[in-house]
């Protein structure tokens, strides 16, 4: 993980400024069918996004053909409750702790501090049931069979060694 | 065409946090150098693979559980549904950091204003949704799934299964949306990359910043994937064992020193498993139905297999199993050849109280019906007084406490 240091035989940039798109940025420089950032409506978008909905299709009779078991409201709710809950609270909240990453961290250390949070992040989102024992069974010794909130505080505790040596040796260079 | 124009008023102020969906990733108040084409290509591009694996591995699991008759699943190789259920979880595990960081990348896209463009970008907008929302969905509820965590209503087989079609539908026709400029992005490998401005890709140079380079977002992906890979692959790959701190199962603990899904108790069959009313019946298309008391299976011939068992939920382990052959109790009933074995559990209330034997896995030599484990008698919680136990099936369908075996 570095931080794109430029080397002084770097060829020299060509002054934009990366903090605001340019308006050449938003010219449609592909031509023929596909814009630059998405297709415009050729027969490869066209035949994919018929196949693509057909499938769509399969997978909803699915849902409503087998809704004793696939409880379809209830699905609903979580499949468009998980899109909602990160579009409109977990994305934003990513966003804004990046704002907040970025302006409390030193120069030097922030892209490992911030390599080692969304490794971190990862890992307690992946063992956040398992901690707080959702799944645990009782009458079944081989349900759950680790303490959770131990082994997440070791796991955490390598990641955090790692970032700390990285960010000594990377001080230590320069 | 500026990107945003300078609109006063309320309507302006929030425009100003809007995107434009022509425009490249990084824009207004999103501006981090790391929303670049060729990283979200490369992260679209890993995603794809890995939603792929899972799908195709979860429909050969599917297949398992649901069999056709056009499509016989094979007995053999023994390991194989340990290896693809072990590939489908691990994967599903791997992608979890993948997706969030594909999210972050191109949630500035949600907010594009206008919203809709053209009649194309009006279909491709709608068909992120399902492709968003069953992203997560598949991701989620797999994974609180190995943790036997069920915060829903639904059947989570049936509707794992058929979200995945919706979101490989999604999948397809995102592919066919983003098929130019992921092309483009990922064909320049190997670019000056970070010190060249490149128009057509919508991507300016990364100039020099504190934080993550492009390379570090991608590095940091990479390591929570492999993090979230090595603390808990070892539920189901040996020599990762002792690695395996955050997996659901441990192939070492539990009754006789090996995991189960279920408890006899939970299954509520204690009773009727040590009862000494316990019969094995062999029934359905035979020449002569069969009765078995626990010491009359023991009395017949006995082999022994080393055989995995691999569940659905990613773990497994090998074991020594001895017992009676399927094909020989299917012998000595003269079952009609050809036929499906239906195998009944004593458990009343499971979806998996029945499960299926084709042809091919009913005269496998190693198809068994076990008593013991390891060398010792089968533990209750293992499936007491005898259980299916076959090469290359799911565990779930290696009904535990068999009861009867019905030729169909």
């Amino acid at each position: 993980m570095t931080t794109a240091a430029p080397s002084p035989d770097q060829p020299p940039r060509s002054g934009q400024d990366i903090g605001r798109p340019s308006p050449a940025d938003g010219v449609q420089v592909g031509g023929g069918a596909g814009g630059p950032h998405h297709a415009r409506g050729g027969l490869g978008f066209w035949l994919t996004a018929a196949g693509g909905w057909a499938v769509i299709a399969y997978g909803l009779w699915g849902v409503i053909h087998h809704r004793l078991d696939t409880r379809p409201a209830n699905l609903a709710k979580f499949a468009v409750g998980g899109a909602l809950i990160h579009d409109l609270v977990f994305a934003p909240l990513v966003l804004l702790a990046g704002v907040l990453v970025s302006r409390a961290t030193p120069e030097r250390a922030r892209g490992i501090v911030q390599a080692a949070l969304i490794v971190s992040g990862s890992l307690v989102l992946f063992s956040y049931s398992l901690v707080r024992g959702y799944g645990h069974a009782l009458h079944n010794p081989s349900s759950l069979p680790h303490n959770y909130t131990a082994n997440l505080a070791i796991v955490l505790a390598a990641v955090w060694v790692i970032a700390a040596v990285a960010v000594i040796v990377r001080l230590h260079r320069t | 065409m500026p990107v945003r124009e300078s609109v006063a008023g309320p309507v302006g102020r929030l425009r100003r946090y809007g995107t434009d969906d022509d425009a490249p990733l990084r824009q207004g108040p999103y501006r981090s150098p790391l929303r670049d084409e060729r990283l979200a290509a490369i992260l679209g591009a890993s995603l794809g693979v890995l939603f792929t694996v899972c799908f195709l591995t979860g429909l050969y699991s599917h297949l398992h559980q649901h069999p056709v008759a056009w499509l016989p699943v094979p007995a053999r190789p023994v390991g194989l549904y340990r290896v693809t259920q072990g590939v489908h979880v691990a994967c599903g595990i791997a992608s979890l950091p993948v997706l969030v960081a594909k999210l972050w990348l191109v949630w500035p896209r949600f907010l594009s204003f206008p919203p809709v463009k053209r009649i194309s970008h009006l279909v491709e907008r709608i068909g992120l949704f399902p492709l968003v929302a069953g992203g997560i969905f598949m991701v989620f509820s797999g994974i609180a799934n190995i943790a036997q965590w069920y915060p829903w209503r639904f059947a989570f087989p049936a509707a794992h299964f058929w979200m995945a079609w919706v979101t490989m539908g999604a999948l397809v026709a995102h592919v066919g949306a983003k098929w130019a400029i992921t092309r483009r992005s990922l064909r320049r490998a190997g670019r000056p990359a970070l010190v060249e401005a490149d128009l057509t890709l919508g991507a300016v140079a990364e100039a020099p910043h504190a934080g993550l380079s492009r390379r570090g977002l991608l590095g940091a992906v990479a390591a929570a994937a492999a993090a979230l890979t090595v603390t808990t692959v070892g539920q189901t790959l040996g020599p990762l064992r002792r690695l395996a701190l955050l997996a659901p199962r441990d192939p070492q603990t539990g009754p006789q020193g090996h995991p189960v899904n279920r408890s006899a108790a939970n299954a509520g069959v204690v009773e009727a498993a040590e009862s000494p009313d316990y019969r094995l019946i062999v029934e359905g298309l035979v020449a002569k139905p069969l009765i078995f008391r626990r010491a009359d299976l023991l009395a017949l011939p006995a082999y022994e297999a080393r055989l995995p068992i691999a569940c659905v939920e990613g773990w497994s382990y090998s074991a020594r199993w001895r017992g009676v052959r399927v094909r020989d109790l299917l012998t000595m009933a003269g079952a009609m050849p050809g036929a499906t074995l239906h195998v009944h559990s004593l458990e009343a209330n499971s979806p998996y109280r029945i499960s299926y034997l084709n042809d091919a896995q009913a005269h496998d030599r190693d198809t068994l019906l076990a008593t013991h484990l390891d060398g010792q008698p089968l533990a209750l919680d293992h499936g007491y007084p005898a259980r299916l136990i076959g090469p290359g099936r799911p565990g779930v369908n290696q009904t535990k406490w068999v009861t009867k075996l019905v030729v169909a």
